[in-house]
């Protein structure tokens, strides 16, 4: 029974010590997210960011949300903004340009203040009881019968989200055709 | 899911299938008279379906809706609201240089949004609810894309809304933490036995407040709504101002009712102190403004700050008090906008004030029109709003907030000033011979006018006899 418990505990504390390395991780690609000049080598960050967070997801046992953030966030998302900002062809200017608006006299205030905030923040988290939450697995057949299950209508009603945001792209993105000479203008279909 | 699950569910499926009707008929290239008239029928008949709602009250749909009589009663203002906001579009979007169909699809998606709020019952469909009807506002926010304002506009709130969701989501997260689950009434019973709030729950919460306190656009939280009132198309405005705050509103009371957040003091200090702030301040910002709907943007902030007055005490009749307030703005709010829609032209909003000079002896029932609504905004008695105002003030007393109901009377004392500063304006000047306007569009101009008057009859009728309002409210209220 004592070693039983004993192994338990060597357990847990492998898996803490994974979490942190995870979470340092994690925080630390964010913050070069942000602090990157180059668009490109901060999207690189934000991939590395998006991984550790999936394997977050895994320690706490998601591995279906884990592999949907790889697939979805760093695969499809990420390929593309990658893509996108390639084909934009930024350079230098806009990485001059960054470092004339980063200056350490414009951030430094805010992060005073957001760092007060976060503080305490982690003080009210760490003064509470600490939850105790049980491990179990949720796999993609848990979440598949969750969501046709009980929370049909949830799926329902995302559908109808996501049809706002295509209507609502769609007639954002639709342009007219500008017309540089009036020889060249089609005939309006009436 | 039951055939009653259905039958009570029928507002929402007909807004969700009027939406997708909608689309085909685009798509079979009907003219925007058309469109505009079938999307017309179908929000009545969404809101007839209300009245074969099932009384057997509470109808719960595990897990995520709940449809009782007050969310009954939300719903059909919102329904009723987009009912009047899509009369009025007609004429303005007609003249416009957009394509204007695809604004009756959002419309519909965004009524659908706030209908949840109604009647969510969990945080999922709490999210759901609010961000569909989000993220419908930011393109018709943007609607008029070619003009500066209007992205701009729709720019500001994407950025701050997407910002406050995720404050939203952390909040919600927190609370999952300490509860342990997502569902109000579960929340509440994990909190039963506490005497005071677990810091990880307030935490949570006061989170949560900055998402929803963003969306009801209240101090300190209030930075986007005057940009986006002004941006956004004078239709769209009305909806903001109406449907999308009384959604929130509808799941707030909701939420505080079902966990009984009014016996924990420091939740009652955030939120005294948020109303506090967003009357003062509402009216204190509306004094120096030249153009009209900026005024009506910090006086929504203000009266925000008054329906959070009227939430506080979280007594019987602050929850009659709640919805006869919701109520009456409503009416007073679209009548207001439904006046500056109407006069709007082709290149730009009547919203400056100096467009309102003299507008009495050009249109004398339009001025009169817009100056009971006026009136009932500023709460001058025989009108909605003083009765409403009245009401809360009631409440507010009755539970012994005597700190709130000062400031609620010192800022409506102000609030009086920019009101009548509009009135003075078209009362002023001569306007000369009035000369004959062609109108574009007789009927719809005609229909426009005979709907604002009908709502103005409506203000009137309810500051001369409450009673009747005030019975309907309390059949409709939510049950504690």
């Amino acid at each position: 029974m004592k070693i039983h418990q004993l192994t338990y505990i060597a357990y847990c504390l492998k898996m803490d010590i994974f979490f942190y390395i995870t979470a340092f991780v994690t925080l630390f690609s964010t913050i070069m997210v942000i602090t990157r000049h180059n668009p490109v080598h901060a999207l690189l960050y934000l991939v590395i960011s998006l991984l550790s967070l999936s394997v977050i997801f895994f320690l706490l046992g998601a591995p279906f949300v884990a592999l949907l953030e790889i697939i979805i966030y760093a695969g499809a998302i990420m390929v593309l903004f990658i893509f996108v900002i390639m084909l934009l062809n930024l350079g230098k200017e806009t990485a001059a340009q960054e470092k004339a608006w980063l200056k350490p006299k414009i951030w430094i205030g805010p992060v005073i203040l957001s760092t007060i905030l976060l503080a305490e923040l982690v003080y009210l988290i760490t003064m509470a009881q600490p939850p105790s939450y049980t491990l179990q697995t949720v796999d993609s057949k848990a979440v598949a019968i969750s969501l046709f299950g009980p929370y049909l209508i949830g799926v329902e009603l995302a559908a109808m989200l996501l049809m706002a945001g295509v209507v609502g792209t769609a007639h954002i993105g639709q342009q007219k055709k500008t017309v540089l000479h009036r020889f060249l203008k089609e005939e309006e279909p009436s | 899911m039951s055939g009653n699950d259905f039958i009570a569910l029928s507002p929402l499926l007909l807004l969700t299938g009027s939406s997708v009707l909608i689309m085909l008929l685009i798509a079979l290239k009907l003219s925007h008279r058309n469109i505009q008239l079938s999307s017309l029928l179908l929000f009545i008949l969404a809101f007839f379906s209300l009245f074969y709602e099932p009384d057997v009250s509470p109808h719960h749909i595990e897990p995520l809706l709940v449809v009782d009589r007050f969310a009954v009663f939300i719903m059909g203002l919102i329904i009723f609201s987009g009912l009047v906001v899509n009369i009025l579009s007609y004429i303005y979007f007609e003249e416009k240089e957009e394509g204007p169909k695809e604004y009756y699809v959002l419309l519909f998606l965004c009524t659908l949004g706030a209908c949840v709020l109604a009647t969510s019952k969990h945080f999922i469909s709490l999210f759901l609810g609010l961000e569909i009807l989000t993220v419908g506002l930011y393109a018709l926010i943007a609607y008029l894309k070619a003009r500066h304002h209007n992205i701009e506009a729709g720019i500001k709130y994407l950025v701050l809304a997407a910002f406050s969701s995720a404050f939203l989501l952390f909040g919600m997260a927190l609370i999952y933490l300490q509860t342990g689950s997502m569902e109000f009434s579960i929340i509440g019973r994990s909190l039963h036995s506490l005497p005071s709030l677990p810091p990880l729950f307030l935490t949570g919460l006061g989170m949560m407040l900055v998402g929803v306190g963003f969306k009801l656009a209240v101090v300190p939280f209030h930075m986007w709504t005057a940009d986006v009132y002004q941006g956004a198309p004078t239709p769209v405005t009305s909806f903001i101002a109406t449907v999308s705050k009384g959604g929130v509103i509808a799941v707030l009371l909701r939420f505080f009712i079902v966990i009984d957040g009014f016996r924990f003091s420091p939740l009652m200090l955030m939120l005294m102190s948020i109303a506090i702030a967003s009357m003062i301040v509402g009216n204190l910002l509306a004094l120096q403004q030249k153009n009209v709907k900026r005024i009506l943007a910090y006086s929504s902030i203000a009266h925000l700050g008054y329906l959070l007055v009227a939430l506080i005490p979280g007594s019987v009749m602050s929850i009659q008090a709640v919805s006869f307030y919701l109520a009456a703005y409503f009416i007073t709010i679209l009548t207001a906008f439904g006046i500056m829609t109407i006069l709007s032209t082709k290149e730009n909003d009547a919203e400056d004030i100096e467009s309102y000079k003299a507008l009495f002896w050009k249109h004398p029932l339009l001025a009169c029109i817009f100056s009971a609504a006026l009136l009932s905004l500023a709460g001058i008695p025989l009108t909605a709003g003083f009765v409403g105002k009245f009401f809360i003030l009631a409440a507010s007393l009755q539970a012994g907030f005597w700190m709130i109901a000062f400031v609620l009377v010192i800022g409506s004392v102000i609030g009086l000033y920019y009101y009548l500063r509009i009135i003075s304006k078209m009362f002023s000047g001569r306007g000369g011979v009035p000369r004959k306007e062609q109108r574009s569009h007789p009927v719809f101009y005609l229909v426009s006018v005979i709907v604002l008057s009908l709502l103005t009859l409506f203000i009137i009728w309810f500051g001369v006899y409450p009673s009747g309002l005030i019975y309907f409210v309390d059949y409709f209220r939510l049950n504690m």
